[in-house]
């Protein structure tokens, strides 16, 4: 199967996209003549493995360059160093090249490489330091980087006449996108529909509940366990029934695998009863082959059938691995605790769960993860409490977490308390604990926590469906500023509350739906992701969703970010 | 008849009509005789320099025996003027490179450039570097560059004058051994053939020397074989196309040969002295001109001669010669084709037809249509015709009726196309206008085509025709930017006395015309203008940061270009700014111009956090952050530990400990910072007691580990003294101390120790770690003796079915593992 997705369904024409990277990367190369020595960042190559696909080069890696650099000046090697900025140079790289004394050697390029269309569905920037730095730094780059890559989309598919923004940062990319297209105007011919009809922009500083919790559809439920990187998970050869002892394989991960396509945003109970179904009605074929007597356009089909044994095999595989994972006491209740946290009713089991979590010294992002979830939903500890639980967490796990707590008490994920919590009025007004969620006919987007709707879908469901005035006293109790706006052609004429009924003049006249490009602002789970496949699923729903994200996260990954030691 | 007028002004030279317009005729300029003056005439129709010859003996009348630069348009039209100042001798040759400038070549090898309005353009270029003791004697330009030859026979050239690189080529075979006595010997002439034309991609050089011809390279001398007989050539000059050569034999005979020196043509002439101009016209014909008489001399043996009772100037273009005299400029051409079968004498083509239909169409006379029906099917070429031969008119009355008579043909033919007429008539008016005395530029519809519009629109905003040039590209549908910007910054340049204010009201008026100008540009131009004021009122308008902020930069603006250039949201551009204050000012002031901004303030700390730690306590201590001074001190802490070198001598005194001694008292200045201050404090008495363990137990496993992996490692070690006193120092809770200690004592499997530690009291946290410690260490005997004391009933059931709780799921793994064996099962068989 194919390692890079295939991206003829996809609602936008992804695959030129990919194609001009994959041109522009070639012409890079074919730039440089005679023998090369291609040291990629390793961020990068597993990003452009699926481009062949990014990061923002950092500041420490310049200092490695210059450290390699300086290594073969003093052996006497004379060699060309071309040095490629992805996706563009910088101020800052460039200066310390300069105070390196390397500048001179090397010839300094760039690669605009902005986009990375993971799936069908998905686009990512692959900004993976964004949320922490946006909001523990304040290095506010991957903002520009967003608004440019929605720009270069926009160039490719029209000025997207509608904008929501919830969150800080969304709100300034929001910004910085009207600042680009006045700077440099997307010409669009006045009479075509641009594609893609409205964009929403979320942080994820609005929903951190979300991610913090444990993912239960099929394909989060992989990345929860066996952490997805850029379409696929590495596994021993024999989880995955061959036998190689020691090997390490890898299992590519996207819609490209039809099993996979239909069984990735499930809940993953459904998801084993369903191959369960595939691996009974096979039996029964075969034993029906091999004992009666069948026509040859019977056998055919059969064959037909035996096609998708890889799929299956792998899928019943990789099922079989994950159940070894959540059949784990500690993980149903951790489950359990999660749940617990998110009703909010019972503050004292769940400060005495985390608290025993820190003594038994259960592994660092762990406790962060249910720490932050349980900070967030009360807004904050109680002083004593707050300093309690750190003083446990230093002992726990050394001093030099100290450097963690500052991170994350900057970027308001464990705080001290100042106010009364409104989780509670959040929670109820957006519905998003649902009681007797059928995970296997679901009718809601809550099936894909088994029980919780994500908040941030729930704001993605409001804004499609009759915007985001009626539920504006909720949205103030949210974090950061919203905004509404038209542009381009449309800025003077309808008004925001009229998208309904205008998004059926918008359609292309092909009979495609029109386009609304959701964008994460910090990353974005794949549990989200599945929600909102299933919003977009749903009847009467007058757009395709598609999904644009710094990174794909989960709990564990973006918590992960802030952990930092002081050493 | 109108049309025999047309064709009796022709000349036949072989079976071709040469034709020669006179362009402008009086010329503007008064008591001008070329004879008197060095001239050089741009080609293209260029501009024409005049300076009085200071090689000649010549009369001078009421004027100042100072001589002058003159500048003309072809005209004659005066552009300026200058007075010749420049020291280093003789002037030798003068000639317009492809952007207009006027290159003059004085005797010492010393280059001057002047621009169409006679400035001179710094700095000189010198040819001769340091052969100062030689002399140029002779120059041949082309397009951008120029050829010399000293006295004693060394070539320089300048390849380009952009690129101002002095090449000196191979020296000319020195004179054979008997004949030293001539000691001076330069080449009878000079033609160069244009990179251009070259294989290498060089100029060649040709030097008539003795009775050959050598080609001199960069590196490289080659003799060319000249036919016998024809040497010494005492004239040479090089076709437009760079393939042939036109010489003047030493006995009277115009030679043309390949660039090889084959000999393709001759012809006898009545005079042995060698002409004083020689040139191509076109590539049919070579001119030849001596006092009176020119010549034109065409394959065939009989040549065209014109008389001309005063000086002339031939001027070769790509399509013909243009004359200049004192009094008339003229060009002479070859007839077009098209002309030729529409006036030609007797002509019975279509498009002869078609115009004389026209002609009997406007008398009304019946015979429009006979014609018309003579030429019916051959409608659409003589409609071509017609149209073509517009384009190559230059009377414009001439011009319009031949168009005339192109749409009344194209009335009765479907299918012609129909903006060719348009396109001719939009042509015409560009080339009419520019034609026009007063611009002076006399484009030929060839070289009009070959010189592209925008290089036309890039001559008239140099001699600063703007309007024109505005208007033209308006007309053509061309970018305008060009002409605007150039404007705006010529405006400029002009208008000292104008104030900031006012100049730039009258600037914005005319940038607005045009969408997405760089006003950065203009405003850079300003500045170099030295109107700062100016510029940064300009560079207000620029929509860009990007270029808005370097600008804003360079003209000192540094607080509006960090306000830009954070409002763009690009932090590249933040970085920009705060490198160049960084450098320019002083750290407080520095410090001071970013405290307020916070993201410059953040991209600041992220930098210095990697690379300038120093600098980033300085930058802290200057506002008062003292915890940020603590959390860089703890962090470098952690640096020393890390580096063995650091942490020699006591590790009791140890820098590490006084690092984070020093940040625990700079925590401790500020009420809100309590928690970390007592961090630090506990984490300094942390390493010393972990330093004494280490020294008692001979163990290097103590350092860096956090007081719970103390109290386990302590525990492990049977050392329950120490544990204890870690637990005592560092107010454990007994509750942690229960988890520690309980799954310590599990990991090295003291069972019995463990029994003893769940009876010294009743643990604060019941027995729930002593259980779940004995199953994760797969001791389930040991289990059992603590999950009867469980308190809670819930529990006690849970730990009795060891662990099974959700049984969907694991009947699921269990139904998983059947069917992945099955599967395998199936692949077995699929393989057979």
């Amino acid at each position: 199967m194919a390692q890079i997705p295939n991206l003829d369904n996809a609602p936008l024409n992804l695959t030129s996209l990919r194609e001009q990277s994959q041109k522009e990367l070639l012409n890079i190369l074919k730039n440089i003549r005679g023998k090369k020595c291609l040291v990629i960042d390793p961020k990068l190559g597993s990003s452009l493995s699926s481009i062949i696909q990014t990061s923002l080069l950092k500041l420490n890696l310049m200092k490695f360059i210059c450290s390699n650099v300086h290594d073969d000046v003093s052996k006497g090697l004379q060699r060309e160093y071309f040095v490629y900025f992805v996706p563009r140079r910088t101020v800052v790289c460039e200066k310390i090249l300069e105070e390196e004394n390397v500048y001179n050697l090397m010839t300094i390029g760039e690669y605009p490489l902005y986009i990375v269309p993971l799936d069908e569905d998905v686009l990512s920037f692959e900004l993976d330091l964004a949320y922490k730095e946006s909001q523990v730094d304040g290095d506010t780059s991957s903002l520009w980087h967003i608004a440019k890559a929605i720009h270069k989309l926009e160039f490719s598919f029209g000025v997207i006449p509608n904008v929501r923004a919830k969150g800080k940062a969304s709100v300034r990319v929001a910004d910085i996108l009207n600042r680009m297209q006045a700077e440099e105007p997307v010409n669009s011919p006045d009479m075509v529909v641009p594609e893609i009809n409205t964009l929403i922009l979320l942080d994820r500083e609005v929903d951190m509940v979300t991610p913090m919790l444990s993912q239960l559809t099929y394909e989060g439920l992989i990345d929860e366990c066996l952490h997805v990187n850029n379409g696929s998970v590495e596994l021993d050869a024999s989880i995955m029934g061959l036998q190689q002892e020691g090997k390490k394989i890898k299992v590519p991960l996207n819609s490209s695998d039809k099993l996979f396509k239909e069984i990735r945003d499930l809940n993953f109970e459904v998801v084993v009863q369903i191959l369960r179904q595939k691996a009974t009605s096979m039996k029964q074929d075969y034993t029906e082959v091999t004992t009666t007597t069948q026509s040859v356009s019977e056998l055919k089909d059969f064959v037909k059938k035996l096609n998708s044994l890889p799929e299956m095999t792998r899928h019943i595989n990789l099922a079989q691995h994950l159940s070894t994972f959540t059949s784990k006491p500690a993980f149903l209740g951790q489950l359990d605790m999660e749940h617990t946290i998110v009703e909010a009713q019972s503050y004292d089991i769940c400060f005495e769960y985390i608290e025993e979590l820190i003594h038994k010294q259960e592994p660092l992002v762990n406790v962060l993860r249910l720490l932050i979830l349980f900070s967030i939903t009360s807004s904050g500890l109680p002083k004593k409490q707050f300093d309690y639980l750190r003083r446990e967490l230093l002992h726990s796990y050394g001093f030099e977490h100290m450097a963690t707590l500052n991170n994350l008490e900057k970027a308001g994920l464990l705080r001290k308390q100042e106010s009364k919590s409104n989780w509670l009025t959040i929670k109820r007004a957006l519905q998003l604990v649902v009681e007797d969620t059928d995970t296997a006919n679901p009718n809601d987007i809550a099936y894909v926590f088994s029980g919780y709707a994500p908040l941030s879908i729930r704001l993605v469901q409001h804004a499609v469906r009759s915007g985001w005035r009626p539920i504006e006293e909720i949205l103030k109790l949210l974090p950061g500023p919203h905004s509404e706006t038209k542009r381009g052609r449309f800025s003077s004429s309808l008004s925001f509350d009229t998208l309904q009924a205008s998004a059926n003049i918008d359609k292309v006249a092909d009979g495609r739906r029109s386009l609304v490009l959701v964008v994460f602002i910090g990353g974005i789970t794949f549990a989200e992701i599945s929600a909102l496949r299933f919003l977009s699923a749903q009847e009467g729903m007058a757009y395709d969703l598609i999904v644009g994200t710094t990174k794909i996260v989960s709990g564990h990954s973006l918590a992960e970010t802030f952990v930092e030691r002081l050493g | 008849m109108a049309n025999v007028s047309v064709a009796a002004e022709w000349q036949l030279l072989g079976d071709r009509y040469y034709r020669k317009p006179e362009l402008y005729h009086p010329m503007q300029w008064r008591h001008i005789d070329l004879s008197r003056n060095k001239v050089a005439c741009a080609p293209f129709g260029g501009p024409v320099a005049l300076i009085r010859d200071d090689s000649k003996i010549v009369q001078l009348y009421s004027e100042s025996a100072l001589r002058k630069l003159r500048l003309f348009n072809s005209a004659g039209v005066s552009l300026s003027d200058v007075v010749w100042k420049n020291t280093g001798g003789r002037l030798i040759g003068l000639s317009w490179s492809d952007d207009h400038t006027l290159v003059c070549i004085v005797q010492d090898g010393t280059v001057y450039r002047y621009n169409v309005h006679a400035e001179l353009i710094e700095p000189n270029l010198s040819i001769l570097g340091h052969y100062f003791d030689e002399n140029v004697v002779e120059c041949v330009f082309w397009g951008n560059g120029v050829v010399c030859v000293t006295d004693t026979c060394k070539v320089f050239a300048v390849p380009d004058f952009k690129t101002r690189t002095v090449v000196r080529l191979a020296d000319p075979p020195p004179p054979p051994p008997g004949e030293l006595e001539l000691e001076l010997e330069l080449p009878h002439c000079v033609a160069v053939i244009e990179p251009q034309y070259t294989l290498s991609g060089n100029v060649e050089v040709l030097l008539a020397i003795r009775d050959g011809v050598v080609m001199v390279e960069e590196d490289e001398v080659q003799a060319l074989p000249v036919p016998p007989g024809d040497g010494p050539l005492q004239k040479m000059v090089v076709s437009g196309n760079g393939r042939f050569v036109a010489a003047f034999t030493h006995d009277g005979r115009l030679a043309v040969y390949s660039t090889r020196f084959e000999k393709m043509f001759e012809y006898q002439c009545e005079s042995a002295l060698p002409p004083e101009q020689l040139a191509w016209c076109g590539l049919d014909s070579v001119l030849l001109y001596w006092d009176d008489m020119l010549l034109m001399v065409g394959p065939s043996d009989e040549p065209v001669r014109y008389l001309y009772d005063e000086p002339i100037v031939l001027v070769p273009e790509c399509d013909g010669v243009r004359i200049l005299t004192n009094t008339s400029m003229e060009f002479l051409q070859l007839v077009p084709n098209s002309t030729v079968s529409i006036f030609k004498i007797g002509s019975t083509s279509p498009a002869a037809l078609l115009y004389d239909a026209l002609d009997h169409f406007d008398r009304r006379s019946a015979k429009a249509d006979e014609n018309l029906r003579l030429i019916r099917s051959s409608l659409p070429e003589a409609v071509e015709a017609c149209v073509d031969a517009a384009g190559h008119e230059f009377d414009v009355s001439r011009q319009r009726t031949l168009l005339r008579a192109a749409s009344y043909g194209q009335a009765f033919c479907s299918n012609f196309q129909r903006d060719r007429i348009q396109e001719m008539c939009k042509t015409l008016r560009v080339l009419n206008a520019v034609r026009n005395p007063e611009i002076g530029i006399p484009l030929s519809i060839q070289q009009y085509k070959l010189l592209t519009p925008s290089v036309l629109i890039g001559r008239l905003i140099n001699a600063h025709r703007h309007l024109l040039a505005l208007r033209i590209s308006e007309y053509l549908g061309m970018n305008q930017e060009v002409v605007i910007m150039h404007w705006a910054c010529s405006k400029i340049t002009a208008s000292l006395a104008i104030p900031d204010a006012a100049l730039l009201e009258i600037l914005l008026d005319k940038l607005r015309l045009c969408k997405g100008i760089s006003y950065a540009a203009v405003s850079a131009h300003a500045d170099k203008n030295g109107r700062r004021k100016l510029a940064a009122m300009l560079i207000e308008h620029e929509p860009r940061s990007s270029k808005q902020v370097p600008l804003l930069l360079s003209i000192g603006e540094e607080d509006t270009a960090l306000m830009k250039a954070t409002e763009s949201g690009d932090t590249d551009l933040v970085y920009l700014v705060l490198f160049h204050i960084w450098q320019k000012k002083q750290p407080l002031e520095f410090f001071g111009m970013i405290q307020a901004r916070m993201l410059a303030r953040d991209l600041f700390i992220t930098y210095a956090r990697c690379y300038k730690h120093e600098f980033l306590k300085d930058f802290f201590l200057s506002n008062g952050q003292l915890q940020e001074v603590a959390f860089l001190l703890w962090k470098e802490s952690w640096a020393k530990g890390k580096n063995p070198m650091a942490s020699r001598g006591s590790p009791l005194h140890g820098p590490r400990i006084k690092l984070i001694e020093k940040a625990h008292s700079l925590f401790s200045e500020t009420k809100e910072h309590t928690f970390e201050s007592k961090a630090a404090e506990e984490h300094a008495k942390l390493i010393r007691m972990q330093h004494e363990l280490e020294v008692t137990t001979k163990q290097a496993i103590f350092v860096d580990s956090s007081i719970s992996d103390t109290i386990r490692t302590c525990i492990v070690l049977g050392n329950h003294r120490a544990a204890m006193k870690v637990k005592t120092e560092f107010k454990v809770s007994e509750k942690r101390w229960y988890w520690l200690k309980v799954f310590a004592l599990a990991t090295i499997r003291d069972w019995d120790a463990l029994e003893k530690f769940s009876k010294e009291k009743r643990p604060p946290i019941g027995y729930r770690p002593f259980v779940e410690a004995c199953i994760e260490a797969d001791e389930k005997g040991e289990a059992l003796k603590y999950i009867p004391k469980l308190a809670d009933p819930r529990e006690r059931a849970e730990f009795s079915g060891l662990m099974i709780t959700h049984v969907k799921l694991i009947i699921a793994f269990i139904f998983l593992c059947l069917l992945a064996f099955l599967c395998s099962d199936w692949n077995g068989q699929g393989s057979c």
